[in-house]
């Protein structure tokens, strides 16, 4: 489905992902996981468009997405839920789950799909006409999924939604992940810090170092050890 | 000076401030697409108000003609301004604003706004000398028997009390508020208004829903430009254009923007009501030059109170 192959990206002179490459096949859950900095933000934001691509390609269902305008790819099948969420602020959380079904695909059914994000998620059934930027960071975090979800994409994409929540909302945010890959059969890309939770929800891994994958493989080759050493350098 | 007449003065400055704020609403609407939503700073606003005011007079008075319209000749005029003015504004972003702004702002310094400001500013004077060029500076404006009739509305107290209310610029009230209306509907409830509010809000993310935050910047500046427009070809039924007017204005603009709460289409309205309503109530009180005085002394009143302004509301968790 996504298939990443050579991927360079730099920031100035600053290499940020060298040589990338990862795959990901329909119905399946990828975990990338890497310590700060190691350029997991930099590999979604390049499949999105919204930075510079040096070198490589990025190929969606065939489609060579590096010909695709930025604004263009969620109209292909990707929903990306940005690191630090990234609601609208100033709109309601309605009007936030309505822009998530700007492409057409997520138009057509949006009243089917609302159905679903809200027995996903309740509370934000219960805060559909509050501003988004109201919310708590959890319920933000649920929005910009339910937002995303209501694009009816084919491919997921999650950055860090753990990031900046209490373990328990965490771990509500991963139940849910979990769910809409199990229940919904939907093909999932997420990228963690939190290595432990990341790879037992996953079939498969990458880790990445410095804008290298320094590993790769199944969740059961991806043994502790392995990881830890490669994680950690120990 | 005895009661009777000071209750005859300020109904009639009441009267006054309405009309004339309900245009300054409409020119606060218009700017709050392109500043109060948008966020990018158009300095040039008031010389679009002031293009608007010379297409309409030139399409009312050498085009169109009077005999076939009669009264009705510069409201249509004015209407013809839009299309032009939103062709206008849409080519000038796609040209020019656009280097500025949406996700090519976020990289400048200040998000854009400097390179906006300079921009602006030199469209902005590039317009005045333009028309001071080609137009020259006598003042123009477009007479009809409107302009020159009044309704007269006996005050019930006495026999001989009344307020007159210009037909022009009644007419000029109801039409502003009549599209500053439609255009407040448009933001706050289509899908068209609801994504430019969200390609303000987050164009990052904007574009990961699929939004071109491009195209929604060029079509709010556009419709921006199409309402100051909209608004000129109105104001020059009673109000003379001459190259400068727009400098007159675009002050009044910035002030109900601000005033009404940044991003609300109803909150600019309601500022260029305030403005309007201060700028007429303070002749009963203060002289006549000092009308401009009085505006930034309720504005700076107002904010001292209310820095979110009147209709701004705060949307980030505290």
């Amino acid at each position: 489905m996504l298939e990443v192959e050579n991927l360079s990206v730099a920031y100035g002179g600053l290499a940020a992902l060298r040589e990338v490459s990862l795959a990901v096949r329909q119905g399946e859950f990828i975990a990338v996981v890497g310590p700060n900095g190691a350029g997991k933000t930099t590999l979604f934001k390049a499949i999105s468009g919204t930075v510079p691509v040096r070198g490589g390609r990025i190929l969606f269902e065939g489609q060579d997405l590096l010909t695709r305008p930025a604004a263009n790819r969620a109209h292909l099948g990707i929903a990306h839920v940005p690191e630090g969420r990234r609601v609208f602020a100033s709109l309601s959380v309605l009007e936030n789950l309505e822009m998530g079904a700007w492409p057409e695909a997520g138009r057509k059914v949006f009243a089917e799909t609302l159905d679903r994000i809200y027995a996903l998620f309740p509370i934000l059934s219960e805060r559909r006409a509050q501003f988004a930027g109201t919310l708590s960071g959890g319920q933000q975090q649920m929005l910009a999924i339910g937002r995303a979800l209501a694009s009816r994409p084919r491919l997921l994409m999650l950055d860090e939604p753990s990031m900046g929540l209490s373990p328990v909302m965490a771990d509500t945010i991963f139940d849910a992940i979990r769910e809409l890959h199990h229940a919904d059969g939907l093909t999932i890309l997420l990228v963690e810090q939190r290595v432990a939770e990341a790879l037992d929800a996953c079939s498969r891994g990458y880790v990445l170092e410095t804008g290298r994958i320094v590993l790769d493989g199944p969740v059961s080759e991806l043994s502790t050890d392995r990881l830890r050493q490669a994680y950690l350098g120990m | 000076m005895n009661a009777a007449a000071f209750v005859e003065q300020a109904a009639q400055a009441l009267t006054a401030g309405i009309m004339v704020g309900c245009v300054y609403g409409l020119l606060c609407v218009g700017l709050a697409f392109i500043f109060g939503i948008m966020r990018v700073i158009n300095f040039a606003q008031g010389d679009f108000m002031m293009v608007g005011m010379y297409l309409a007079f030139y399409l009312a008075t050498h085009v169109l003609g009077t005999t076939l319209l009669g009264d009705a000749t510069p409201f249509v005029a004015a209407a013809l301004t839009v299309p032009v003015l939103f062709i206008v504004g849409g080519g000038l972003h796609r040209l020019l604003i656009a280097r500025t702004t949406g996700l090519r702002g976020v990289g400048l310094s200040a998000e854009g706004h400097q390179a906006q400001l300079i921009l602006t500013l030199g469209i902005a004077l590039v317009l005045q000398n333009g028309a001071l060029i080609l137009l020259g500076t006598s003042p123009h404006t477009v007479l009809t028997t409107l302009s020159s009739s009044a309704w007269e509305l006996p005050l019930l107290y006495d026999d001989f009390s009344a307020v007159f209310i210009n037909q022009a610029r009644a007419i000029a009230a109801v039409l502003s508020v009549g599209v500053a209306f439609g255009l407040f509907l448009l933001v706050a409830r289509t899908r068209l208004g609801k994504s430019l509010r969200a390609a303000a809000d987050n164009p990052e993310a904007a574009t990961y829903m699929g939004i071109d935050v491009d195209r929604a910047h060029r079509i709010a500046f556009a419709i921006g430009t199409a309402v100051a427009g909209l608004a000129g070809g109105i104001i020059v039924a009673y109000y003379p254009v001459q190259p400068f007017v727009g400098v007159d204005f675009i002050i009044i603009m910035y002030a109900g923007v601000v005033l009404g709460g940044m991003g609300s289409i109803s909150g600019a309205f309601w500022g260029g009501m305030v403005i309007g309503l201060v700028q007429q109530l303070s002749t009963l009180v203060m002289p006549l030059q000092l009308q401009n005085a009085a505006i930034f002394a309720a504005f700076v009143l107002i904010l001292l109170f209310r820095p979110q302004g009147l209709f701004g509301r705060n949307v980030e968790r505290a």
